[in-house]
């Protein structure tokens, strides 16, 4: 490993390294695609990987910027994406064996405009079965593994963008996350993901899983990385009405504010609860990096989140099974055991209790908004654990299989329910060197003062620098 | 909130064309339990303040610090 190897670089850097025809766009995306034939065979992190057709693109750009053009952000930079995001012409199997040859016509509203900022494409990346689990195993493909500790989970449903993005085998990638599938995978594989407000990113021609809790986001190597591709993909889209219009921040400008006098709480329950040693000692030492930068910390007494909780896993569990309920009924043998019965479960809640759990919401967002109304954002542990083996967290379809499931997220869903930002950032690791990351929590559309502190917090450490000992 | 039992989840099952057995029910009740009995919805008489939409509204309010 060569410390010039383009790849070691963020997604800012390169960037700015190939406008600046320090780097070219080939020798970018060859550092990738050597990374990717070297450890691909042990992480099972991509889906499809494209040799040709990246280099061809990326010689492609470093002609274009050899004749002056230099519009785009990302102009020449090789990423790859979770393989749930539509691209005309390539085949998006969703993580299943019922969408393995399904070839999209057309090509989502957010990976549109990371190309047309100039990004190009490496492959796609490895994910749970219609993102529809939060371990990262796949009945189909294999589970993905951790850069962190080969025999551990890559959390998901995002499984190989967080451990493409650890072993820096694409400078970033897309994810979602709709219980926790894009801060799971962030805070196991050691990388930053941002969940975006619901409505922040148009999710037209991104698989949807459940429409009311749907969102997408990125994750990479930094909250300054993060905060370049929310700006290049945030805002209206008039292929998805849910996607708001309004003026998009400056992220850019927002992650070079200082973080002094601001306020962050700590909640004084629930996120704080059954955390296992290694996890309340990395919040403590978050906690008091934040203090050192003259961050204010408080106690925030937040509403009951194990109403959150619920309510989430029944929203999600009706809307999951009524996308899926044709294929249930045509083809339940196509799917993996474990989002089979998931599916199932959600066709046996009453059309009544999934309203009664849809109008609660606004109640519960406006009494969230008003618990959190002295502080600037809430930080908490992004999952109790650290990541458990790819061994003991194999529930398949068994008795335990929601339980197992539920205590690895149940600090992910109230975030989902409320439909709010939440920032996943390195913040430690346990003895055993695997990664501990927490989320920052902010109010509704203000990513941008979760970006600030996350990548406040970022200048002050250097967790998010870390390489997986392997690599 | 009651959590289901093993034979109403057959039954709304079946009605919604995706029939399971009654162990496949039994599974279900105790998969999606706890979630019924976690969830204490909001005891009302129609009030508009429970319009779903009401979430979009509540989320455009810029409740700054």
């Amino acid at each position: 490993m060569s410390a010039t190897e383009p790849a070691l670089l963020s997604l800012t850097a390169v960037a700015k390294a190939i406008a600046e025809k320090r780097v070219s766009s080939r020798e970018a995306t060859q550092s990738c695609l050597d990374r990717i034939a070297q450890w691909q065979p042990r992480l099972n992190a991509f889906m499809a990987i494209e040799v040709e057709a990246a280099l061809a693109a990326a010689h492609a750009a470093d002609a274009a910027l050899a004749k002056g053009n230099h519009r785009g952000a990302l102009r020449g930079v090789p990423l790859a994406h979770k393989d749930m995001y539509y691209d005309a012409g390539k085949v998006v199997t969703c993580g299943s064996k019922i969408r393995r040859d399904f070839v999209a016509t057309t090509t989502s509203t957010a990976l549109q405009r990371l190309k047309d900022a100039g990004a190009i494409r490496l492959g796609s990346l490895q994910m749970a079965e219609f993102a529809y689990g939060p371990t990262g195993h796949n009945a189909h493909y294999g589970p993905v593994h951790n850069p962190w500790g080969i025999d551990h989970i890559t959390g998901g449903s995002s499984s190989g963008s967080g451990s493409a993005v650890a072993a820096r085998l694409t400078f970033a990638a897309l994810g979602s996350d709709t219980g926790g599938s894009i801060r799971m995978p962030a805070h196991f594989c050691g990388v930053t993901g941002l969940k975006t407000t619901y409505g922040r990113i148009s999710r037209a021609g991104a698989m949807p899983l459940s429409q009311s809790l749907d969102t997408v986001g990125p994750l990479a190597r930094s909250a300054e990385d993060c905060a370049l591709l929310l700006g290049l993909m945030a805002g209206a889209d008039p292929q998805d009405p849910t996607a708001v219009a309004g003026l998009v921040p400056d992220y850019m400008a927002a992650v070079r504010e200082e973080i002094k006098g601001l306020t962050i709480g700590v909640p004084n329950a629930f996120y704080v609860d059954d955390l296992d040693p290694a996890v309340a000692r990395v919040l403590d030492e978050t906690v008091a990096v934040l203090k050192r930068e003259g961050v204010d910390i408080v106690q925030v007494e937040l509403p009951d989140q194990r109403q959150l909780t619920a309510a989430c896993q029944l929203v999600l569990a009706v809307e999951a099974a009524a996308f899926h309920k044709r294929w249930l009924i045509e083809r339940p043998q196509d799917y993996g055991s474990q989002e089979h019965a998931r599916l199932q479960n959600g066709l046996a809640i009453p059309g009544v209790t999934y309203l009664e759990a849809m109008r609660w919401r606004g109640p519960a967002l406006s009494a969230h908004l008003a618990a959190v109304a002295d502080v600037d954002a809430v930080i908490a542990p992004v999952a109790p654990v650290a990541a458990p083996t790819i061994a003991e967290s194999d529930v398949g379809n068994s008795p335990d299989a929601e339980s197992v499931i539920q205590r690895l997220t149940r600090f992910t869903r109230p975030i989902n329910y409320l439909g709010l930002p939440s920032l996943s950032i390195p913040a430690g690791f346990t003895r055993g060197g695997l990664p501990v990351g927490m989320q920052l929590i902010g109010r509704s559309f203000d990513e941008a003062m979760l970006l600030r502190i996350g990548a406040a917090f970022q200048r002050a450490t250097d967790f998010h620098e870390k390489l997986p000992k392997f690599a | 909130m009651t959590r289901p039992t093993a034979k109403e989840i057959k039954a709304i099952a079946d009605v919604a064309g995706v029939p399971v057995s009654p162990e496949v029910a039994t599974r279900i009740a105790n998969s999606i339990g706890p979630a019924f009995e976690g969830f204490a919805p909001i005891a009302g008489t129609l009030p508009f303040d429970l319009e779903p939409a009401t979430f979009v509204l509540v989320q455009a309010t810029r409740a700054g610090k």
